[in-house]
C-alpha cells in the first residue's frame, strides 16, 4: 500500500461524512478532519463488529467500544445516530446549550458512550480496567478502542500497552488512527515496531479501505486470555474531501458557505 | 519511614482487605510495587483479584475505574505523591467525571517518608482531593478506625481516600465509636477547642495536659473524616470556647484549618490558630519527628496558639 493508493480508493461513508459537516455548521463547533480520519473504521466496527442492543445501550454481553481520542467525537455521534441510541434531536442540539452532544463524548449523557474521553490518554488504560473486570467476572465481553496517533505521545498509552500485554487482554483490540499528526511533532514515529515491541498482535492497514477492515477485525481471536491487538489504520485526515485533507487550518474549523458548498459538492 | 514499632494502620489495611476480600467477591486490590508482601494472604485467599501492576501509577488509576465500571470494587494502592499528586487528572476524569466509586489507599502521605525528600512527600493531598465533587477523604490513624472507616464505605457511590500514616496516635476507640463523616469528642473542655487530624490528636492530648497546668482547659477533638467534615461538632464546641487551634500534617492552604475556618465563620469573639506544615517545600533531612520540628507542628506550637 502506498499513498497514492489510498488517495485512489472510492470515498466510503459519504453520507455520514455529510452529516458532520452538516452538525459542524449548525452547532458552529467541531473537528470535521479528525472524525473523517476514523469514520471508516468507527463505520465498519459498528455496521460489522459490534455486538450491542441500542435499546439497552447497557446490554451486559455488549462489546464495549471506547474512543479514546475524544475529540474526533462526530464520527462516533453520526454511528450512535445511525443505530438508534441517540434521536435526530440529539443530533441537531450538537454544540448547543441544553444539548447531550459536545465536542467531546459525556459517558453520563450519551446513550453508548463507554467513557468520557477528551484529555488524552485516558480511553485505553480505562478500558483495560473494564476489560480485566470482565475477565475476573468470568464474562467474554470484546473491547474496542480507537486511538490517535497524537494521542500516542502519551506516556499512559505505552504504559497500557506494557500492562495490556502482561496481564494478557486477549479480549482488547485497539485501532490506532495513524494519519501522520504526531509526525508532523515528533517524525520518528514507526508505529507498527512500537507495538510490536510491546508484545502485540500488530495488523496494518488502510484504514479506509472496506476489505482490510473487514479482514483485520476478523482476524482478531478475542480470548479471554491471550494477547491483545492493535490495528495501525493508515488513514488521512480529513480523508474525503481535498480542501480539509491534511493537517492545517482545518483541524478546528467551521466552513463559511462557500467552503460549505466546495465539501458537499465532493461528497 | 515514621512506622513506630508496633501495630501498624498498614498492615490494618492487608488484614482488612484478606477479611473483606473473603466476605465480598467484588473486592479487586491492585497495588503500584507497594505493600506487595503483605497483601500475599488476601492474593491466596482471593485468587484473580489482586495485581501487582507495576510502576505506571496514572495508568493503574484508569484501570481501576474500569474495574469500577465494570461492576467490581477497587483498591488501588501506593505511595501518596504517585497516587494523588501524578494520578489526580485520572482521578478526576475517570473516577470523579464518570460518578465511579472506588477506594485509594495510600502511605507515605506528608512527610512519612521522611528522608526520602520532596519527590516522596505529599502534604497538599487534601487540598487536591477537595476540589473533586463528591470524594471523601479519611486519614485513619488507628487500626480500629481504618477497618471501621473501609467497611462502611468500600462499596458505596464514591470515591474514597484513606490516608494512612506511618505512626498512630495511641487512643484507643471502639468500632462503634467511628463513622464516617462524624468527629469525635476526645476530651471535654471550656477554654479552647483543639481539633487534630491524624497522628496529631497524640499532639492535641499533651498540649492539653500542658494547658491544664497553665489553668486552661482544652476541648479536644478528632476528625478522622476530613471531608464530608462534622461541621456540626466543629461549630458547637467553638461557639462554647470561641477559640480554636487545628492541628494537621498537612499544608496550611486547603487543610482542615481552611474547612474549620468556613464552618465557624459569624461566631464572634472566634480566636483562630492553625498548626499545620507550611506553605513550601519541607527539603530538610532528617526523622520523621525531626520534620516536624521544621514544620512547626509540636507540642509547644499547640499550646501557644491556645493561650
Amino acid at each position: 500500500m502506498n499513498d497514492m493508493s489510498v488517495i485512489q480508493k472510492p470515498v466510503l461513508n459519504k453520507d455520514l461524512r455529510r452529516q458532520i459537516v452538516d452538525m459542524v455548521v449548525a452547532g458552529k463547533d467541531g473537528h470535521i478532519p479528525s472524525a473523517f480520519s476514523i469514520l471508516d473504521i468507527i463505520t465498519h466496527l459498528y455496521a460489522k463488529v459490534l455486538k450491542f442492543d441500542a435499546k439497552k445501550p447497557l446490554w451486559d454481553a455488549r462489546d464495549y467500544f471506547i474512543l479514546s481520542k475524544g475529540h474526533g467525537c462526530l464520527a462516533l455521534y453520526v454511528n450512535l445516530h445511525r443505530h438508534g441510541f441517540v434521536t435526530d434531536h440529539d443530533v441537531e442540539m450538537f454544540c448547543r446549550f441544553g444539548g447531550i452532544l459536545g465536542e467531546h463524548p459525556d459517558m453520563t449523557k450519551v446513550p453508548g458512550a463507554e467513557a468520557s474521553t477528551g484529555s488524552l490518554g485516558h480511553g485505553l488504560p480505562f478500558a483495560i480496567g473494564i476489560a480485566l473486570g470482565h475477565r475476573i467476572q468470568g464474562k467474554d465481553n470484546r473491547f474496542f478502542v480507537v486511538v490517535g496517533d497524537g494521542e500516542c505521545h502519551e506516556g499512559t498509552i505505552w504504559e497500557s500497552a506494557n500492562l495490556a500485554r502482561n496481564l494478557e487482554l486477549g479480549n482488547l483490540c485497539v485501532a490506532v488512527d495513524w494519519n501522520q499528526s504526531a509526525m508532523q511533532l515528533l517524525p520518528y514515529d514507526d508505529m507498527p515496531a512500537k507495538w510490536k515491541a510491546f508484545g502485540w498482535n500488530v495488523i496494518v492497514i488502510d484504514g479506509h479501505d472496506a476489505d482490510e477492515l473487514n479482514k483485520a477485525f476478523k482476524s482478531v481471536t478475542f480470548a479471554a486470555k491471550g494477547i491483545p491487538t492493535v490495528v495501525v489504520a493508515k488513514t488521512v485526515k480529513g480523508k474525503g474531501v481535498p480542501l480539509i485533507e491534511g493537517h492545517g487550518k482545518w483541524h478546528h474549523r467551521i466552513p463559511n458557505t462557500e467552503e460549505y458548498a466546495e465539501i458537499m459538492g465532493v461528497l | 519511614m515514621a512506622a513506630a514499632s508496633g501495630p501498624s494502620v498498614r498492615q490494618q489495611f492487608a488484614d482488612t482487605m484478606l477479611a473483606v476480600g473473603q466476605e465480598d467477591p467484588s473486592l479487586v486490590v491492585v497495588v503500584g510495587d507497594i505493600s506487595h508482601g503483605i497483601m500475599q494472604a488476601f492474593a491466596q485467599a482471593c485468587p484473580g483479584r489482586y495485581y501487582n501492576a507495576g510502576i505506571l501509577e496514572p495508568t493503574m488509576m484508569s484501570m481501576c475505574a474500569g474495574l469500577a465500571r465494570s461492576g467490581l470494587n477497587p483498591v488501588v494502592h501506593t505511595i501518596a505523591p504517585f497516587l494523588i499528586d501524578r494520578s489526580f487528572e485520572q482521578i478526576k476524569l475517570d473516577f470523579c467525571y464518570h460518578k465511579l466509586h472506588g477506594n485509594i489507599v495510600t502511605v507515605g502521605s506528608a512527610f512519612d517518608y521522611s528522608n526520602l525528600g520532596v519527590t516522596h512527600h505529599c502534604y497538599g493531598d487534601f487540598a487536591m482531593l477537595k476540589t473533586l465533587p463528591d470524594i471523601e477523604i479519611t486519614y485513619p490513624a488507628s487500626l480500629v478506625e481504618f477497618d471501621a472507616l473501609f467497611r462502611q464505605a468500600y462499596n458505596n457511590k464514591s470515591v474514597t481516600y484513606y490516608r494512612i500514616p506511618g505512626r498512630i496516635h495511641g487512643v484507643d476507640f471502639k468500632a462503634s465509636d467511628i463513622k464516617l463523616g462524624k468527629g469525635i469528642k476526645v476530651a471535654d473542655g471550656k477554654d479552647v477547642t483543639l481539633i487534630a487530624t491524624g497522628p496529631q490528636l497524640n499532639t492535641a492530648l499533651q498540649a492539653r495536659e500542658k494547658l491544664a497546668n497553665a489553668g486552661k482547659d482544652a476541648e479536644v477533638l478528632y476528625i478522622h473524616t476530613i471531608r464530608p467534615l462534622d461541621e456540626e461538632l466543629v461549630r458547637a464546641s467553638v461557639l462554647k470556647t470561641r477559640k480554636v487551634v487545628v492541628i494537621e500534617e498537612h499544608m496550611r492552604s486547603g487543610g482542615l484549618g481552611d474547612d474549620v475556618l468556613r464552618a465557624v465563620q459569624g461566631i464572634s469573639d472566634l480566636k483562630f490558630q492553625s498548626v499545620a506544615i507550611p506553605d513550601k517545600f519541607i527539603t530538610a533531612y532528617g526523622s520523621y519527628d525531626e520534620l516536624l520540628g521544621v514544620a512547626g507542628i509540636t507540642v509547644e506550637a499547640v499550646v501557644s496558639g491556645a493561650l
